[in-house]
Protein backbone atom coordinates (compact mmCIF):
# COMPACT_ATOMS: atom_id res chain seq x y z
CA UNK A 1 0.00 0.00 0.00
CA UNK A 2 1.34 3.34 -0.86
CA UNK A 3 1.90 6.26 1.46
CA UNK A 4 -0.56 8.05 -0.36
CA UNK A 5 -3.46 5.20 0.14
CA UNK A 6 -2.69 5.22 3.52
CA UNK A 7 -2.81 8.99 4.24
CA UNK A 8 -6.37 8.57 2.14
CA UNK A 9 -7.25 5.82 4.98
CA UNK A 10 -5.95 7.75 7.80
CA UNK A 11 -8.20 10.87 6.90
CA UNK A 12 -11.30 9.40 5.90
CA UNK A 13 -11.07 7.57 9.67
CA UNK A 14 -9.85 11.04 10.99
CA UNK A 15 -12.85 12.37 9.01
CA UNK A 16 -15.60 9.91 10.57
CA UNK A 17 -14.37 10.48 14.23
CA UNK A 18 -14.50 14.04 13.82
CA UNK A 19 -18.00 13.83 12.14
CA UNK A 20 -18.91 11.10 14.82
CA UNK A 21 -17.64 13.65 17.58
CA UNK A 22 -19.74 16.79 16.20
CA UNK A 23 -22.76 15.03 15.53
CA UNK A 24 -23.62 12.99 18.32
CA UNK A 25 -23.30 16.42 20.10
CA UNK A 26 -25.36 18.09 18.27
CA UNK A 27 -28.02 15.11 17.71
CA UNK A 28 -27.85 14.59 22.20
CA UNK A 29 -28.37 18.54 22.23
CA UNK A 30 -31.62 17.72 19.83
CA UNK A 31 -32.63 14.55 22.29
CA UNK A 32 -31.87 17.13 25.34
CA UNK A 33 -34.05 20.68 24.07
CA UNK A 34 -36.36 18.82 21.13
CA UNK A 35 -34.47 22.24 18.87
CA UNK A 36 -31.83 22.02 16.42
CA UNK A 37 -28.79 22.96 17.98
CA UNK A 38 -27.22 26.35 17.25
CA UNK A 39 -23.51 26.29 15.44
CA UNK A 40 -21.06 26.12 18.76
CA UNK A 41 -17.50 27.42 17.93
CA UNK A 42 -16.44 25.04 20.83
CA UNK A 43 -18.00 22.25 19.30
CA UNK A 44 -16.42 23.44 15.66
CA UNK A 45 -13.02 23.31 17.42
CA UNK A 46 -13.30 20.00 19.01
CA UNK A 47 -14.28 18.71 15.46
CA UNK A 48 -10.38 20.09 14.18
CA UNK A 49 -8.85 19.36 17.09
CA UNK A 50 -9.92 15.31 16.93
CA UNK A 51 -8.78 15.35 12.88
CA UNK A 52 -5.52 17.42 13.33
CA UNK A 53 -4.93 15.19 15.86
CA UNK A 54 -5.44 11.54 14.81
CA UNK A 55 -4.13 13.20 11.12
CA UNK A 56 -0.94 14.20 12.13
CA UNK A 57 -0.18 11.15 14.63
CA UNK A 58 -1.60 8.60 11.65
CA UNK A 59 0.42 10.08 8.79
CA UNK A 60 3.51 10.07 11.18
CA UNK A 61 3.05 6.92 11.89
CA UNK A 62 2.59 6.25 8.60
CA UNK A 63 5.62 7.93 7.50
CA UNK A 64 8.10 6.28 9.85
CA UNK A 65 7.53 2.83 8.18
CA UNK A 66 7.71 3.88 4.74
CA UNK A 67 9.95 7.45 4.93
CA UNK A 68 10.96 7.15 1.24
CA UNK A 69 7.68 6.65 0.10
CA UNK A 70 6.11 9.73 2.11
CA UNK A 71 8.97 12.29 0.51
CA UNK A 72 8.16 11.15 -2.99
CA UNK A 73 6.72 13.53 -5.03
CA UNK A 74 3.07 12.64 -6.54
CA UNK A 75 3.26 10.85 -9.74
CA UNK A 76 1.54 10.92 -13.17
CA UNK A 77 -1.25 8.15 -11.93
CA UNK A 78 -1.86 9.77 -8.47
CA UNK A 79 -2.60 12.74 -10.17
CA UNK A 80 -4.95 11.28 -12.16
CA UNK A 81 -6.84 9.18 -8.55
CA UNK A 82 -6.81 12.89 -6.66
CA UNK A 83 -8.72 14.26 -9.85
CA UNK A 84 -11.17 11.95 -10.85
CA UNK A 85 -12.06 11.46 -7.07
CA UNK A 86 -12.26 14.89 -6.64
CA UNK A 87 -14.67 15.50 -9.62
CA UNK A 88 -16.77 13.07 -8.51
CA UNK A 89 -16.86 14.27 -4.81
CA UNK A 90 -17.35 17.43 -5.35
CA UNK A 91 -20.98 16.28 -6.98
CA UNK A 92 -21.72 14.62 -3.75
CA UNK A 93 -20.47 17.76 -1.71
CA UNK A 94 -23.30 19.90 -4.68
CA UNK A 95 -25.79 17.21 -4.22
CA UNK A 96 -25.67 17.90 -0.48
CA UNK A 97 -25.90 21.15 -0.36
CA UNK A 98 -28.71 21.82 -2.93
CA UNK A 99 -30.51 19.42 -0.59
CA UNK A 100 -29.63 21.29 2.41
CA UNK A 101 -31.08 24.67 0.49
CA UNK A 102 -34.37 22.66 0.03
CA UNK A 103 -34.95 21.45 3.29
CA UNK A 104 -33.82 25.43 4.43
CA UNK A 105 -37.32 26.40 2.33
CA UNK A 106 -39.46 23.82 4.56
CA UNK A 107 -37.73 24.78 7.88
CA UNK A 108 -36.53 28.16 7.48
CA UNK A 109 -34.22 27.06 10.37
CA UNK A 110 -30.50 28.58 9.95
CA UNK A 111 -29.28 26.13 12.55
CA UNK A 112 -30.31 23.07 10.55
CA UNK A 113 -28.97 24.60 7.30
CA UNK A 114 -25.59 24.96 8.79
CA UNK A 115 -25.35 21.59 10.33
CA UNK A 116 -26.84 20.04 6.56
CA UNK A 117 -24.50 22.02 4.72
CA UNK A 118 -21.23 21.01 7.01
CA UNK A 119 -22.30 17.30 7.04
CA UNK A 120 -22.81 17.65 2.84
CA UNK A 121 -19.22 18.96 2.72
CA UNK A 122 -18.21 16.04 5.10
CA UNK A 123 -19.28 13.48 3.23
CA UNK A 124 -18.10 15.40 -0.36
CA UNK A 125 -14.72 15.14 1.37
CA UNK A 126 -15.32 11.13 2.53
CA UNK A 127 -15.93 10.24 -0.95
CA UNK A 128 -12.81 12.22 -2.33
CA UNK A 129 -11.30 9.60 0.10
CA UNK A 130 -13.13 7.04 -0.04
CA UNK A 131 -12.83 7.13 -3.81
CA UNK A 132 -8.89 7.48 -3.89
CA UNK A 133 -8.53 4.44 -1.46
CA UNK A 134 -11.14 2.58 -4.88
CA UNK A 135 -8.94 4.09 -7.70
CA UNK A 136 -5.58 2.95 -5.91
CA UNK A 137 -6.98 -0.50 -5.78
CA UNK A 138 -8.52 -0.87 -9.36
CA UNK A 139 -7.90 0.45 -12.27
CA UNK A 140 -7.83 4.19 -13.63
CA UNK B 1 -10.60 -8.92 -9.52
CA UNK B 2 -10.10 -5.07 -10.27
CA UNK B 3 -11.29 -4.07 -14.45
CA UNK B 4 -7.86 -3.99 -16.36
CA UNK B 5 -7.28 -1.67 -19.40
CA UNK B 6 -7.27 -2.56 -22.49
CA UNK B 7 -3.43 -1.83 -23.25
CA UNK B 8 -1.21 -4.69 -22.34
CA UNK B 9 2.70 -5.11 -21.86
CA UNK B 10 6.01 -6.95 -21.34
CA UNK B 11 7.22 -4.01 -18.65
CA UNK B 12 7.81 -7.12 -16.29
CA UNK B 13 9.40 -9.44 -18.91
CA UNK B 14 12.27 -6.30 -20.05
CA UNK B 15 12.38 -5.59 -16.35
CA UNK B 16 13.48 -9.13 -15.61
CA UNK B 17 15.65 -9.55 -18.51
CA UNK B 18 17.43 -6.29 -17.91
CA UNK B 19 19.35 -7.53 -14.86
CA UNK B 20 16.75 -8.23 -12.70
CA UNK B 21 15.95 -4.96 -12.29
CA UNK B 22 13.40 -4.26 -9.28
CA UNK B 23 10.15 -2.59 -9.86
CA UNK B 24 11.37 0.89 -7.43
CA UNK B 25 14.41 0.96 -9.83
CA UNK B 26 12.39 1.02 -12.60
CA UNK B 27 10.06 3.88 -11.00
CA UNK B 28 13.15 5.92 -9.94
CA UNK B 29 14.22 5.87 -13.53
CA UNK B 30 11.52 6.80 -15.42
CA UNK B 31 9.46 8.98 -12.42
CA UNK B 32 6.93 7.57 -10.98
CA UNK B 33 6.44 5.11 -7.71
CA UNK B 34 6.84 1.76 -7.26
CA UNK B 35 3.27 1.40 -6.56
CA UNK B 36 2.10 2.90 -10.21
CA UNK B 37 5.23 0.97 -12.39
CA UNK B 38 2.92 -2.92 -9.79
CA UNK B 39 -0.17 -0.83 -11.29
CA UNK B 40 1.11 -0.83 -15.17
CA UNK B 41 2.67 -4.41 -14.96
CA UNK B 42 -1.00 -5.62 -13.72
CA UNK B 43 -2.24 -3.66 -16.39
CA UNK B 44 -4.70 -2.03 -14.14
CA UNK B 45 -2.81 0.96 -15.48
CA UNK B 46 -1.91 2.84 -18.66
CA UNK B 47 0.68 4.90 -18.48
CA UNK B 48 1.35 8.25 -20.37
CA UNK B 49 2.40 8.75 -23.87
CA UNK B 50 5.86 10.22 -22.03
CA UNK B 51 6.25 7.50 -19.45
CA UNK B 52 5.55 4.82 -21.64
CA UNK B 53 8.25 6.36 -24.01
CA UNK B 54 10.69 6.57 -21.08
CA UNK B 55 10.57 2.78 -20.55
CA UNK B 56 11.08 1.77 -23.91
CA UNK B 57 14.13 3.81 -24.54
CA UNK B 58 15.27 2.62 -20.86
CA UNK B 59 14.89 -0.51 -22.51
CA UNK B 60 16.17 -0.09 -25.51
CA UNK B 61 13.23 -1.03 -27.22
CA UNK B 62 10.44 0.34 -29.85
CA UNK B 63 6.72 1.75 -27.96
CA UNK B 64 4.90 -1.82 -29.66
CA UNK B 65 7.62 -3.87 -28.33
CA UNK B 66 6.80 -2.66 -25.11
CA UNK B 67 3.04 -2.11 -25.03
CA UNK B 68 0.17 -3.34 -27.48
CA UNK B 69 -3.42 -3.70 -27.84
CA UNK B 70 -5.31 -6.17 -26.51
CA UNK B 71 -7.88 -7.40 -29.21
Amino acid sequence: MSFREKSAWIMSIALLLGGMVYFSTVVSMWFESRQVASPAIPLLVAYVLVICVLAVLGHIIAASFTPKDAHAAVDERERQIFNRAGHTASFVSGAGVAMSLGVYLFSQSGDLLFHTVFASLMLGQLADYFLQIRFYRTSI
Amino acid sequence: MPPKTPIVNRVRELREQHGAMTQAQLGEAIGVTRQTVIAIEQNRYSPSLESAFRIARLFGVGLEDVFSWDD
